[in-house]
């Protein structure tokens, strides 16, 4: 909202600069930020038009001589406003305008423009910028504008919390700065002598839940017509336009004390009733602005006992707004459920400042003030006679909500010790009235503070002025000590550290997707009623879509060497399970291109399907001690696919992506490995302790052993059989060479060179010992594989 | 001499050259001839093919050519080295100059460096660590914690629904409830996570961001104790420098509430760093908790808006844009 300056002067004085004013109602709870208009001296002065003749070489444009009270300024104006003997805003060459935008000396079209007449916009002062900016006529030549007249446009934009709806006027502004100041709040003024003329009209709300006040007044004699120039004046500064002068002083009196109004045209009530009632179904409005809307049970509508002619506390009707013609005018001021008026703003989409106000709690008893101030400007400035009693609607009045405060709760939540003198000052500053009954304040809620309910409200409005900056730091380690797990996603530790270990740059990608990258997996994807827009309309089903977007992004832009890996959740539908919501912690990464950038001292070598897999078994098998293996399965997105088991679940799979999923996401990366797999069940399973062990030191033998096998029998099949044989004596087994020249060994057949590696755990291992075991392995290799000793 | 033993008089003498292998091209060229040329040593051998039956033939050639492979691996093994080496070393001298054999590093993502300084800091002051689902009900994410349906509070956070009464979590908060239900007072946690916002994307919001929240619940909690934390926190994330300012602030789930804004020095202004305050005691309530007895604070910061004021990014998308030239930037 929009806080005018000058008019909070009307109730409250003010001696901070606009920047200090700013500070002093953030520092207690109206976030506020200086706006463009009152930014510092910008050099735009006044001067006066003292002539204006066509540009030579633009029809549009006029070449105007300006007077600054000393000198004599030629300027170019494109403005179909600007005329001689005018008073008017001109910026200098060297003038700062709003958005840092500096007046230079121009050539335009051939004639020399030496600084700028200035439109509201380009002043900051409002979004006009038709034409020029007039202004009054009394204003000294050559002084500067900001001083002389534009200060009248100074404002703060404050960002109103939606508890806060005592705050959305200048009125209740005024009343935080006079408690936080300890400065006199000027009252509101009211000139309730009006002598009624007897007039009136049946007033009836259908469920006084939804409408339990409704005050209305018929005003006669009024001549529509252009606002004063204070009212103007006012309402700019508040970032309004002037429409005339009726509908202005709704506006006025909504931006002055937050209390919504509305002003009917009188003749326009066809049947000279006021019904309140929820709306029927597909009944039709024509809002204010032209808005046709139609609505249901969800909102409320103030009818002339047959249509619609307003929605209650959001806008007016068409067919009952006051126009150039209007001579009699129906005023309300009412007081709406906070619950039925959000409702039906939210039913149709139509958020005004009357809505916004009533579903944040207007004050009850500001429906009479409101109504006086409206009556009594509508005499002064459109002429209107008040031809009603003050007709009135309220059943049941609205009670005073009496709250408790006790100084030692106070004393309690603050950790503070505050004087008893310094509570008593806030609370009458926020003009909430109290008695003291030992320690304890009674206080008895204004109605304007629908957001105090409770002692913790009250507490809350004390530290707020009294200042959250000046409660002490208590630097006590307070609490008691707290026993179990730290953190239950320590686990994660290890694996992030380890992938970065090796080389892999983690990756924080989108969770929502579009629905083709949600199918690629058969995972039934989550898509959202309301999403952001088409290309996030699901959740992720799968780390590695997104995660192939990124290495084609990154290729794109020359980085081809890529190890890429995310940890994150994934979600997706379980019509099987009870919670139909499944999110699972997954981990997901890939490897393209080389493994090391290629230069003399490092030869190029690609990355392939072997470096995923010694990267899964590093961390899984040797880091984390589980217990890992790789089984055959099948995926349609993959060349070659291994499901990834951990302690015997299956958690993932590695492989190499062929192009069905780079089509279906559109990318363009040939050759590139990938893996995922599920962290939810490895959760557990990785808090096993580590043991020690003893370091066995007796010596190590080392021996080759080359066999000769069927090309399509699997290395791993022959090194299990010789760990399996050797037993605690064959501590690891490696193959080390691989040869299959069929001219040397025959078709269809490899030799596999293994390196064994012997160690007895008790003592030195003789030669004979591990003779014997390789004469077994070298048996059973070929009993059971055919694989013979290479002679 | 046997064939066995002329072929290790070869192999004997072929291993005594390469011991000292040349490190000219012209030699290495010669010493290639001298054993694997035509007229080498290892082709004079299969002279001897043709002096043996032909019984003896297939046998002996099997042998030779198992020779010439492992003579010709060892001398190209060699070879290579010292190609390289020619290019690399200097009269025995190596290029430094030349770049070292360096291992591509990898990185950790800045918003989970982050996370685990925000972690450490309040690890360090008693506080454990909880999280929770990301999709969550109504009742969890709003109205557990005093954000009733038809509330303007609830037009704060715009929301994601995956169905009338189930929403991607627009806060951690919703962490707190399933806590205080499942445990009773006193506790003490932070909850970091992943939280979605319905909101236009730009270089200050995106449709998701990450969030630390942190409640402590007790007997007497007071307001001044919370900004003790939270004073600590700051100062150990920006320095012991940092100025600090409180303002008070409204979170439906905490009363009073207030936001804290760090001095920036390069934009010369205050800027939002968190939001906390003393836990309402309807949320209280609602779990179940004797407010007469308990009582509380909470706080919530976003890790992407700690991050951007530590690091000085500029631009929220950055941390989800997957280019590894902003991931080089914080290895």
């Amino acid at each position: 909202m929009i806080i005018s300056i000058e008019w909070l002067k009307d109730f409250v004085d003010i001696k901070e600069s606009p920047e200090e004013l700013a500070d002093l109602l953030s520092n207690i709870g109206l976030e506020s930020e200086v706006t463009d208009t009152t930014i510092e001296d910008s050099g735009v002065i006044i001067a006066r038009v003292e002539s204006t003749e066509k540009h030579p070489n633009a029809d549009k444009l006029k070449i105007c001589t300006l007077n600054d009270g000393l000198n004599f300024h030629k300027v170019i104006c494109g403005a179909p406003n600007v005329a001689s003997g005018q008073i008017v805003p001109f910026a200098k060459i060297g003038s700062v305008l709003p958005g840092n935008f500096t007046i230079k000396k121009a050539n335009i079209r051939g004639v020399e423009s030496s600084g700028m007449i200035c439109s509201e916009r380009e002043l900051g002062i409002s979004d006009e910028h038709e034409g020029i900016m007039l202004l009054p006529d009394n204003l000294k030549l050559g002084e500067s504008f900001k001083t002389s007249y534009g200060y009248k446009f100074y404002s703060l934009e404050l960002d109103i919390t939606p508890n806060r709806s005592d705050a959305f006027s200048h009125y209740g502004v005024a009343r935080d700065i006079a408690c936080a100041t300890d400065r006199d709040l000027k009252k509101l003024e009211i000139k309730a002598d009006f002598t009624p003329k007897g007039l009136s009209i049946p007033i009836l709300s259908e469920d006084i839940e939804d409408c339990p006040l409704y005050i209305g007044g018929i005003v006669k004699n009024i001549k529509v017509g252009p606002s004063p120039d204070w009212l103007v004046e006012k309402l700019k500064s508040a970032g309004h336009r002037s429409i005339n002068n009726v509908v202005d002083i709704s506006n006025y009196i909504l931006l002055e004390m937050g209390h919504p109004t509305h002003i009917f045209d009188y003749r326009k009530i066809v049947h000279k009733k006021i019904h309140i009632r929820r709306a029927k179904k597909n009944e039709p409005i024509t809002t204010l602005d032209g808005q046709k809307f139609k609505l249901n049970n969800e909102n409320l509508v103030i009818t002339d006992g047959a249509s619609p002619i307003a929605l209650a506390g959001i806008m007016g009707g068409k067919n009952s707004a006051v126009n150039a013609q209007t001579v009699e005018v129906f005023v309300e001021s009412a007081y709406f459920n906070p619950v039925t008026i959000r409702r039906g703003s939210k039913n149709l989409s139509l958020m005004t400042d009357a809505s916004k106000i009533f579903e944040r709690g207007a004050d009850p008893k500001g429906c009479l003030t409101a109504f006086w101030r409206v009556i009594s400007l509508l005499k002064e400035i459109s002429g209107g006679e008040l031809m009603s009693e003050l007709i009135e609607f309220y059943p049941n009045p609205i009670k005073d909500l009496k709250v408790s405060l006790r100084y030692s709760e106070i004393i309690s939540v603050l950790g503070l010790q505050i004087e008893k003198q310094k509570i008593e000052k806030i609370l009458n500053g926020l003009k909430i009235p109290f008695k003291i009954k030992k320690e304890v304040y009674v206080c008895t809620i204004p109605s304007f503070r629908p957001d105090i309910t409770r002692e913790i409200d009250l507490i809350e409005e004390v530290v707020r002025i009294y200042g959250i900056s000046s409660i002490p730091t208590s630097t006590a380690l307070n609490g008691e000590i707290q026993y179990g797990i730290l953190d239950p996603e320590s686990f994660l530790e290890p694996i992030r550290s380890s992938f970065c270990a090796f080389g892999f740059h983690q990756l924080y990608l989108n969770s929502l997707e579009n629905k083709i990258e949600a199918n690629l997996v058969e995972r039934k994807p989550i898509s959202m009623l309301n999403p952001l827009n088409i290309e996030m309309s699901n959740l992720r089903t799968s780390l590695l879509p997104g995660l192939l977007k990124s290495a084609d992004y990154n290729i794109k832009h020359g980085n081809i060497n890529l190890r890429l890996f995310q940890i994150g959740q994934i979600h997706f539908l379980d019509s099987s399970s009870e919670n139909r919501y499944n999110e699972e912690t997954y981990l997901g990464g890939l490897i393209h291109g080389n493994e090391k950038d290629t230069s003399i001292i490092s030869k190029e070598k690609k990355e392939d399907i072997f470096n995923l897999k010694g990267i899964i078994v590093s961390i899984f098998r040797k880091k984390l001690s589980m217990n890992l293996r790789f089984d055959a399965g099948y995926h349609p997105a993959f060349s070659f696919f291994k499901k990834i088991i951990i302690n015997n679940i299956e958690v993932g799979f590695l492989g190499r992506i062929t192009s069905k999923w780079m089509n279906a996401l559109k990318l363009d990366i040939n050759t590139i490995y990938g893996f995922e797999l599920n962290l939810t069940p490895i959760k557990n399973m990785i808090l096993k302790k580590k043991q020690f062990k003893k370091i066995n030191s007796y010596p190590i033998v080392q021996r080759d052993l080359n066999l000769v096998m069927k090309e399509d029998l699997e290395a791993g099949k022959i090194s299990n059989l010789i760990l399996k044989i050797g037993g605690k004596y064959v501590t690891r087994v490696n193959p080390i060479n691989l040869f299959n020249n069929p001219k040397a060994i025959g078709e269809n057949k490899k030799s596999i060179t293994f390196s064994i590696f012997f160690q007895h755990p008790s003592k030195t291992l003789e030669d004979k010992e591990v003779n014997s075991i390789i004469n077994e392995i070298i048996n059973i290799a070929d009993k059971e594989f055919s694989a013979k000793l290479r002679g | 001499m046997s064939i066995e033993e002329k072929i290790d008089l070869v192999r004997k003498n072929f291993l005594t050259d390469i011991d000292s292998f040349p490190r000219e091209e012209k030699a290495i060229e010669d010493l290639r001839s001298k054993y694997l040329g035509r007229k080498g040593h290892v082709s004079e051998l299969f002279t001897l093919l043709g002096k043996a039956t032909s019984k003896e033939r297939p046998a002996l050639g099997k042998k030779l050519n198992l020779f010439k492979n492992e003579i010709s691996e060892k001398f190209e093994l060699e070879a290579i080295n010292v190609y390289r080496k020619n290019t690399a070393f200097n009269n025995d001298e190596p290029d430094f100059s030349l770049p070292g054999n360096e291992t591509r590093l990898g990185s950790l993502h800045i918003l989970d460096q982050t996370l685990s300084e925000i972690k450490d800091i309040f690890k360090s002051i008693g506080f454990h660590l909880a999280y929770g689902p990301e999709i969550d009900d109504e009742y969890h994410n709003f109205s557990a914690l005093n954000i009733p349906e038809h509330h303007p509070a609830r037009d704060m956070q715009d929301t994601f629904f995956v169905d009338k009464k189930t929403v991607l979590r627009t806060h951690t908060s919703n962490v707190q409830i399933h806590l205080m239900e499942k445990n009773d007072p006193p506790l003490r946690y932070i909850v970091p996570g992943r939280v979605y916002r319905n909101e236009a994307i730009g270089y200050k919001s995106y449709c998701l961001f990450h969030q630390v929240e942190g409640i402590y619940i007790n007997k007497k909690v007071s307001l001044a104790e919370l900004k003790g934390c939270l004073e600590y926190f700051v100062k150990q994330m920006f320095g012991l420098k940092i100025k600090t300012r409180f303002r008070p602030s409204f979170f439906p789930f905490t009363e009073p509430s207030a936001e804290v804004d760090i001095w920036d020095n390069k934009r010369q202004q205050w800027m939002e760093i968190l939001g906390c305050g003393m836990v309402d005691p309807e949320v209280l309530k609602n779990v179940g908790y004797d407010t007469k007895e308990w009582n509380g604070y909470a706080f919530g910061m976003g890790v992407e808006r700690i991050s951007m004021l530590k690091y000085g990014i500029d631009d929220i998308r950055h941390f989800y844009s997957g280019d590894i030239r902003f991931s080089k930037q914080f290895i």
